[in-house]
């Protein structure tokens, strides 16, 4: 098993916290894009040439946020691009025949946001900032967004939310280390704390930095400045068929792969689990097939050292038939490599 | 004096001695209890007028934004989203259902943080911002690291 390093990516004027693939691209011809935000207030937009292979920067997205842009999400259809600042907004910027626009800004936060996620139908967006808050939004015609709640419940900081794959359930993690379930209990905006993921149920004993769910949403891995990994699985078999909520339940904790916080972590398609920690290495894990019974039930493929030449603070694996991966650090770069066997 | 009459005496001028230390330690007790007593209250009193008046005056800026809020739907409905003027019901409730002379009720911190939030997605549907000196903030500003 080999990283291979396709290509470095500069540009960026300051560290680079975040990037997110465009999910309606790297298929029937159409070239793969990813947009990247840093400490430099801007976020870009890169696309790969199809004949040689190799990213270029397509367009630059600057002018609008006041102060870093620390996440950014396209919407399910590609067509929106969310990008979430400190400077306490989240704008919504439509790709215009090439250029891109701030059609929207989502303002309400009292500080830093965080992180942005759509969910899986692009119906709905959430945010969360360090005032501790879960906002939800409607995606209303025109390019209108309407907050439907404002949810409190994180005692810290809120890094990160996502969306489950299927289900209209959010998930959140945060400085409090807790992960966090909302679901809307009732039929018209009552959305709620339905789980709470902390130390008690397993959990981590450190700061969340990051989640993520496998192809089939019944697992969900997470990663925190306890140095640990947590897989955590549910039975659900879906809301929508009636099932209910089925609580999720910690299946198994990797420790003593990392020594730095862990800042990130995605499950591809494939089910590899990818981390980016702060000691400048992005690490695999797969399925353990032979574990021994209480043991670890995923083992290391593989470690890259030095990755960067600095923290890592976000990785993330591509979409499209041949499966890559971006990392962003704060070393100011962008890495797209290549998972060889 | 007869004998019983002067042994009597001598023990009453012995037991003042002896139990000089407990006079000592209850007259200073009871000077101390009912300075503390009137200090606490005199502080409590303190409290509670800050307390009062915060709550007060949340509570009258709620009401004040509601007032105007539902006087502008009445003038025209479109005004405001179908979602925005449900939430403001929902405050009028709230704010209705206060319990304002019942500081010990358990439920008011409870009110206090739902009518909060749903300002909170009021304003964001209206795009504005609206606050005033001393309204109560998620997180102290300076001091949080930001990553």
């Amino acid at each position: 098993m080999e990283l291979k390093e396709i290509q470095r990516l500069e540009g960026h004027t300051d560290r680079v916290w975040s990037l997110d693939w465009n999910p309606a691209t790297g298929h029937a011809g159409i070239p793969l894009v990813f947009a990247s935000c840093s400490g430099d207030k801007t976020v870009r937009i890169w696309e790969q040439n199809l004949s040689s292979g190799l990213w270029a920067c397509k367009a630059v997205l600057e002018e609008t946020h006041t102060r870093t842009v620390r996440s950014c999400a396209w919407s399910p259809s590609g067509k929106l691009l969310a990008t979430a600042s400190f400077d306490a907004t989240t704008a919504i910027w439509e790709n215009v025949g090439g250029d891109f626009e701030c059609v929207s800004t989502l303002e309400g936060h009292e500080n830093e946001v965080k992180s942005v996620a759509w969910n899986a139908a692009g119906t709905l967006l959430a945010t969360c900032s360090r005032d501790k808050s879960v906002w939800i939004w409607e995606v209303l015609p025109g390019n209108e967004f309407e907050c439907v709640s404002v949810l409190q419940g994180h005692s810290q900081d809120v890094k990160m939310v996502k969306w489950h794959p299927t289900e209209d359930i959010l998930f959140s993690c945060s400085y409090d280390n807790n992960l966090k379930v909302w679901a809307d209990e009732g039929d018209s905006d009552d959305w709620q704390c339905i789980q709470t993921l902390g130390e008690p149920n397993n959990g981590h004993t450190s700061t969340v930095w990051a989640l993520s769910f496998n192809a089939s949403g019944d697992k969900m891995v997470s990663c925190s400045d306890d140095l640990t990994l947590k897989v955590w699985e549910t039975e659900n078999t879906g809301m929508q068929s009636g099932g209910g909520f089925a609580p999720w339940r910690h299946r198994c904790t990797l420790t003593g792969y990392h020594d730095r916080t862990i800042f990130s972590v995605h499950w591809s398609r494939e089910g590899i689990i990818a981390s980016a920690a702060a000691d400048d290495a992005i690490r695999f894990f797969v399925d353990d097939n032979e574990s021994q019974v209480g043991g670890p039930l995923y083992k290391l493929l593989l470690k890259k050292e030095k990755g960067h030449d600095m923290d890592v603070n976000f990785v993330q694996w591509s979409p499209g038939e041949k499966p890559l991966l971006a990392s962003a650090s704060d070393d100011g770069t962008i890495k797209v490599w290549e998972l060889i066997s | 004096m007869d004998v019983l009459g002067f042994a009597k005496a001598m023990d009453d001028l012995f037991d003042s001695s002896l139990n000089l230390e407990d006079a000592h330690y209850k007259e200073g007790y009871d000077e101390g209890y009912s300075h503390g007593l009137a200090a606490g209250r005199e502080e409590a009193r303190q409290v509670g007028l800050k307390v009062g008046f915060e709550v007060g005056e949340e509570l009258g800026f709620y009401r004040g934004c509601v007032d105007i809020w539902s006087s502008a739907i009445q003038l025209d409905p479109t005004c405001f989203s179908p979602r925005a003027k449900t939430i403001i019901g929902q405050m009028e409730e709230l704010i209705h259902n206060y319990p304002l002379m019942d500081p010990e009720n358990v439920q008011v911190q409870e009110i206090m943080d739902s009518l909060r939030l749903k300002f909170k997605v009021v304003c964001s549907s209206l795009h504005i911002k609206l606050e005033y000196n001393g309204y109560p903030k998620s997180s102290k500003e300076a001091n949080d690291i930001q990553f």
